[in-house]
């Protein structure tokens, strides 16, 4: 592409797209910077700098929402680009913008309600929080390399400091620096990976890499280019390397236990939920755009690299779930137990990959990849409440007794019934018990399993591996329950819940769409049909 | 004017509604009334029982009132919302079918075309019946308040009842319990006349027998009130039995068992069972006369169907012989009259309201409802039952010793010619005696309950005598009930309508008169008229022999006369006005209002004469032959009548003879008509000890077969059970123990590699990307 063409596209695009579908990013821009200069000049005094974030966060999500309506729902693709081609704005994005902004709001809230920050120190952790906000919405809408990486790196810069945002305690010190040393190694292995695969394509815009794959292979098979296939393999898993940092997937989970049991719940929930669906988008965005199934070469590339990440979704469940049993603090747990549901999510990437990659061989394989698609993104949706509800139940918990440990827990439960309750609903959606939302985004996954073992067998051992990982679950989160609800008082106990009213029906308004996620199936999933669509991706 | 109906049908219904539902009302506050708000020595559970039933008459009476009258157009039905359910067919012939009202409350379950409705029916008889019952129940409730007064209190002594030591009974007194179960009575039976359906009908109708019982039984103390409840509730079972095979043919067969024809609001027509079968009026037979074609509605654009749908005669035969049995049950009819005797154990209000005016009448209720349903033939054995019955019930009542027990036999002597005159084809004479029974039975009951009262619950004839001075009033009032069940009076030849005679005169002669048409079409079955004919005359026989042995005479008891005085005003008022019915209820004779009412109810192919022959030859009177029939029944009937009158005055009034020598002079006819002729005897060995025989053999294989077959088998049970527990413990529990240390351990094992130390962490991640690499090149080469 010649600067003149480039110039003329820009040109056109330009004008046809304003700023217009980009308003959201640009709101949580200013909101960054409103955040930062309330305290100048002493605004501050007049106007908190949470009520700049929360408002910046509301409006950003308002204007996402309605901005829905107007996005090109169309199998062409020129119409859905922004700035050159930068960022892709599908349904896809448009859904995972409206998610990440969702939870960013909830999660201010729940910031402001548990008051996990003083007035000094407001706007420097609410900049940070939109900026990796601001970043994660980058990732779900990223059309090219270079946006991906910026994206990444946009998340996980701000995350760094406000793992260790608490500057007086040595854990959450020592916590931010193993999570900044680790991620900025995967930084490293992600950039070579990305580069390895740019430098092969030529290219690092995601619309030309299936133009510059049909050109490297043609017709021919992996094994007749085996000099560009090695290359490809090593970067793709250099790439994989640097999304498993971001989704701790096993063995790219060491950060996660440490960074979580010095962040804040609060924000470990940020972590837990937003950054993970994130990099959900952005992952699946990236082996859409590489796995082009008319490929051969790359379908069958593909096949492959569903059964990796199958293999991969087994080790990080069983992991994330074995290593939960002896953890007795709460935050290191849902570490765990985080690390567990990302296994369980990339089963239904790998069964998405493979039932994609072999949809030209088989009949159905393109309604069952959008079926898995679908599934994905139902139980992203279910995680977004579950998570947040049992991360906010320990925040305030933790607000009450100063205590994160699950021993000086036990028999709370009756001094505070609603509040237990919801972390109830919570933890039994996070095993996948009926009828709460976490059941039906389990029971899509293992579907799509289902579809996609009659590719492959791995498939079974996968689904096998899911169901007992859902057994192996039900044991320390009813834990959890046992030890709030059932067990006695005991010495160890620190002193009785007392709830507002306030905190009580925070936790109802999160709760509540567990429940309907379960039961009003029907009411969720066209809007989850509508972003997996065939016009995204 | 389809607004004017459409509004009447409407109070219609919910005025009813209300009457029957007010009752229930009142059971559930008296059923709570001692434990809740009240306490035993409250009047106010009668109180309220009075005031509901006295609600109950003031809506049926404004029912009535408003009831669409005379023209036979209105037959009706509806679901509650669409009224415009005028059959086409019934409105060309105003005058082929009776006046209706129908509908349903809702639908209780559907089972494809077929549903079960909880509905109602009302025309006249309907009505009528609503009002009687609320009337005689009326009396009855306040007649009890006087009855039952000395059951207000915390320990009443049954004097009847003995406890081991021969002491009497001492019990809490029942007072709030007695007017909860009339209520519950009341409801029942309005709800079994309200009915839309037979399954309903069913319903009610063992609801009634569930109340009969707990009333027969009320002084439950006593052995032999327990005895009689059980007997009632038993024999009662027998009838029912037949009901239900009955109600089974016909859901089979017809599926239905909705009396009237309804339209529901999609414009749907669910034909019910009367117009199936008879469709305006004759029976349909197919051409072999083998089956009976059934009528069912068609649609506008519906071509007729090649072939209908049939029943099979004989199964159809069989449907009307199951609901006949179960009126035999009911109503204490040949060949289960047996338990109605016996149930007089009950309190005599009691007697007076479910067992002489009600609940016995149901019976006779249940064939004029169903009489479309019924064949000629079974007809012919409900005219025969009804003969049998009645002849049966009158000779005993010759001899009977007590005071209830005369009237017992009596009511079940007027049931069998009220079921004569339903089986010879006179409806209208059939609910006519009905009705006029209701009133002049439930005043004979009630004043031997007065005499009851003032004697000291003394009820043998042999003891009573000459109470007339002491009881003058009670004494005029059983005067009027007596000459009104004898139908002796003074007729008027000019016109018979008006003569100088009581309610009784009039329906009896219509039901002999109904007897004598039949008779003369049929001189096969001149037995049909001759017995009631020769009944007429023993009833008043034995009724005058009650008169006047009670009230006449010298008194055989000195010390119960001279402790004997008038009962109370709320006593004596319910006799007065069940007095002034019995004397004007039926004043015009056929062309008196209760008649004329309760004929607009007629099925529509009685008016005319008809004659069958699927089996035999039968034919039926109409109108006109039981017109013409009606002089010279009348003036045999009297003149029987007064020679009964006359005979048991010269005997009973004059005492030509000696009591001893009048039981000297047929002694065996006297035993077997003091043994009831037998039939406990029968019954008791033909079925009574043949059960009691099977059941001990029972008993015996029971303990020694079955008891220790399941006794080994519960011990190998246990023996299996330990063995099972042992296999748990040693392998299920032991795996899943396992299997949780080994996760434990797992989990341990884990979480010695997350040891904390960064640069572990970091060689980690490029180890796995190697490792990853490795891998992949190994699954794929190249």
């Amino acid at each position: 592409m010649t600067f003149a063409e480039l110039v003329a596209q820009w040109l056109q695009q330009g004008l046809k797209s304003p700023l217009g579908p980009f308003a959201p990013e640009l709101v949580i821009s200013a909101a960054i910077v409103g955040a930062l200069l309330v305290r100048l000049g002493g605004f501050d005094r007049a106007i908190p700098a949470w009520f700049v974030a929360l408002g910046g966060s509301l409006l950003a999500l308002l204007l996402a929402v309605t901005g829905l309506d107007d996005v090109p729902r169309t199998l062409a693709v020129d119409d859905q680009l922004l700035f050159t081609g930068l960022l892709r704005l599908d349904p896809w994005a448009a859904f995972f913008r409206v998610y990440v902004l969702l939870f960013t709001a909830l999660i201010v809230g729940l910031i402001v309600l548990t008051r996990l920050v003083d007035h000094e120190d407001n706007p420097d952790l609410f900049a940070m929080l939109l900026g990796a906000t601001l970043g994660m919405l980058l990732m779900c809408s990223a059309n090219h390399v270079l946006m991906l990486f910026l994206g990444i790196e946009m998340a996980s810069i701000p995350s760094y400091a406000m793992t260790g945002f608490f500057k007086g305690r040595r854990q959450s010190g020592e916590a931010a620096l193993k999570f900044a040393v680790y991620g900025a190694a995967a930084a490293g292995i992600l950039l070579y990976g990305l580069s390895l695969v740019c430098g092969i394509l030529g290219t690092a815009d995601l619309q030309e890499f299936s133009p510059k794959l049909a050109l490297i292979f043609g017709d021919a098979a992996l094994g007749d280019r085996v000099a560009e296939t090695r290359g490809l393999a090593l970067g793709l898993i250099l790439i994989l390397a640097g999304f498993g940092f971001k989704l701790s997937l096993v063995p790219f989970h060491f950060w996660c236990p440490d960074a979580f049991e010095g962040a804040a719940a609060e924000i470990a929930a940020y972590l837990s939920v937003a950054s993970k669906g994130a990099a959900f988008a952005a992952l699946v965005r990236f082996l859409a755009a590489i796995f082009d199934p008319t490929i051969p070469a790359m379908a069958s590339m593909g096949y492959g690299a569903g059964i990796v990440l199958g293999g991969v979704a087994i080790l990080t469940a069983t992991l994330g779930n074995l290593a939960a049993y002896p953890q007795t603090n709460l935050k290191r747990l849902f570490a765990y137990s985080t690390i567990a549901h990302a296994g369980y999510l990339l089963m239904g990437v790998a069964a998405w990959l493979v039932l994609l990659s072999s949809s030209l061989v088989r009949q159905d394989g393109t309604p069952a990849a959008q079926r898995a698609l679908e599934g994905l993104v139902y139980y992203l949706v279910a995680y977004l409440f579950m998570n947040l509800v049992v991360f906010a139940a320990t925040a305030m918990i933790r607000n009450q007794i100063f205590s994160e440990d699950l021993r000086r827990w036990s028999g709370l439960g009756a001094s505070a019934p609603l509040l237990t309750g919801c972390l109830a609903v919570g933890l039994f959606s996070l095993i996948g018990v009926p009828p709460f939302g976490g059941f039906i985004g389990k029971l899509f996954v293992f579907s799509s399993l289902v579809d996609a073992s009659s590719l492959h067998g791995i498939f079974w051992i996968v689904l096998a591996a899911g169901a007992i990982n859902t057994v192996f679950s039900l044991f320390y989160y009813v834990k959890i329950l046992r030890v709030m609800v059932l067990s006695p008082r005991s010495a160890e106990t620190a002193g009785e819940l007392n709830v507002e009213w306030a905190d009580n029906s925070y936790l109802l308004m999160i709760t509540i769409p567990i429940v309907v996620l379960g039961l009003a199936v029907p009411l969720v999933l066209p809007i989850c049909q509508w972003a997996a669509g065939p016009w995204s991706l | 004017m389809p607004e004017t109906a459409e509004t009447s049908h409407l109070i219609v219904r919910n005025l009813l509604t209300a009457a029957w539902l007010l009752p229930l009302a009142a059971f559930i506050a008296q059923v709570y009334a001692v434990e809740c708000w009240s306490n035993r020595l409250s009047r106010a559970s009668g109180l309220l029982g009075c005031a509901a039933i006295g609600g109950s008459l003031v809506l049926s009476l404004l029912a009535v009132a408003f009831f669409p009258s005379g023209s036979g157009s209105a037959h009706t039905a509806d679901d509650g919302s669409n009224h415009a359910a005028v059959d086409a067919e019934h409105e060309a012939h105003p005058s082929a079918t009776p006046a209706a009202l129908a509908g349903r409350y809702y639908t209780l379950a559907r089972f494809g075309d077929s549903r079960l409705e909880l509905g109602w029916y009302v025309d006249s008889l309907t009505l009528v019946l609503f009002v009687v019952i609320g009337l005689i129940a009326s009396c009855v409730h306040v007649f009890s308040l006087g009855y039952l007064d000395d059951e207000r209190t915390e320990d009443y002594r049954d004097e009847h009842a003995h406890a081991g030591d021969e002491q009497p009974v001492s019990r809490a007194g029942r007072f709030h319990l007695f007017f909860a179960y009339l209520s519950l009575f009341c409801f029942s039976m309005f709800g079994l006349v309200l009915a839309g359906n037979l399954l309903q009908v069913f319903a009610f109708w063992e609801l009634v027998g569930f109340c009969s019982y707990l009333l027969i039984g009320f002084y439950r103390e006593r052995p032999s009130a327990v005895r009689a409840a059980n007997k009632a509730i038993l024999v009662n079972r027998v009838g029912d039995f037949g009901f239900l095979i009955g109600l089974a043919v016909l859901w089979t067969s017809v599926g239905t068992l909705q009396f009237a024809t309804e339209v529901d609001s999609k414009g749907v027509t669910a034909s019910g069972l009367f117009e199936q079968v008879r469709g305006d009026g004759q029976l349909e037979l197919s051409d072999d006369s083998k089956s009976v074609v059934l009528q069912r509605h068609l649609e506008a654009g519906d071509e007729p169907a090649p072939t209908r749908p049939t029943i099979a005669y004989t199964l159809f035969v069989l449907a009307g012989l199951g609901i006949v049995a179960g009126s035999i049950g009911k109503s204490a009819q040949f060949p289960l009259q047996t338990w109605l005797p016996d149930a007089m154990e009950g309190p005599t209000p009691v007697s007076a309201l479910v067992h002489s005016a009600t609940m016995v009448a149901a019976g006779v209720y249940l064939v004029a409802r169903c009489y479309p349903l019924l064949a000629p033939e079974v007809l012919l054995v409900v005219a025969y039952v009804g003969a049998a019955t009645l002849f049966i019930g009158a000779t005993i009542a010759l001899t009977a010793t007590e005071l209830k027990q005369v009237l017992a036999f009596s009511t079940i002597s007027q049931l069998g010619y009220m079921m004569l005159a339903l089986g010879v084809g006179g409806w209208g004479a059939g609910v006519f005696h009905l009705s006029t029974h209701a009133f002049f039975k439930s005043l004979l009951f009630l004043s031997a309950g007065s005499v009851i009262l003032a004697c000291h619950h003394e009820q043998r004839l042999d003891r009573l005598g000459g109470l007339r001075h002491r009881l003058p009033w009670t004494a005029a009032a059983m005067l009027i009930g007596t000459l009104a069940v004898t139908g002796v009076g003074i007729p008027n030849p000019w016109a018979p309508g008006y003569s100088l005679a009581l309610s009784g005169f009039h329906s009896k002669d219509m039901v002999l008169a109904s007897a004598l048409a039949f008779v003369r079409l049929n001189p096969l079955h001149s037995l049909l008229y001759l017995v009631p004919l020769a009944g007429a005359g023993i009833t008043a026989v034995y009724m005058f022999r009650l008169w006047l042995k009670v009230f006449v005479g010298r008194p055989a008891d000195q010390h119960v006369f001279e402790h004997a005085k008038e009962s109370p005003p709320v006593v004596l008022i319910p006799l007065a006005v069940l007095a002034f019915f019995s004397v004007f209820s039926a004043v015009g004779g056929e062309s008196s209002w209760l008649y004329r009412g309760l004929v607009t109810s007629e099925p529509a192919f009685v008016a005319a004469s008809s004659t069958s022959s699927a089996i035999w030859p039968i034919t039926h009177p109409g109108h006109e032959e039981i017109h013409a029939a009606h002089g010279a029944a009348g003036l045999m009937v009297w003149l029987v009548a007064m020679a009964g009158a006359g005979i048991a005055i010269w005997i009973f009034g004059y005492q030509p003879f000696s009591a001893d020598e009048l039981r000297a002079t047929f002694p065996r006819l006297r035993q077997f008509l003091l043994d009831r002729w037998r039939f406990d005897a029968l019954y008791d060995l033909a079925v009574v000890q043949p059960v009691l025989r099977i059941s001990r053999q029972a008993i015996a294989i029971d303990r020694t077969v079955i008891d220790p077959l399941l006794h080994g088998a519960s011990r190998l049970l246990v023996q299996l059970a330990g063995w099972g527990r042992r296999i748990d413990e040693l392998l299920v529990d032991g795996a899943v123990v396992g299997i949780g240390a080994w996760t434990w351990r797992s989990g341990e094992r884990l979480r010695r590699l997350q040891s904390g130390q960064l640069r572990q962490y970091v060689l980690w991640l490029g180890l796995s990307v190697v490792v990853l690499f490795g891998v992949v090149t190994w699954m794929r080469p190249g």
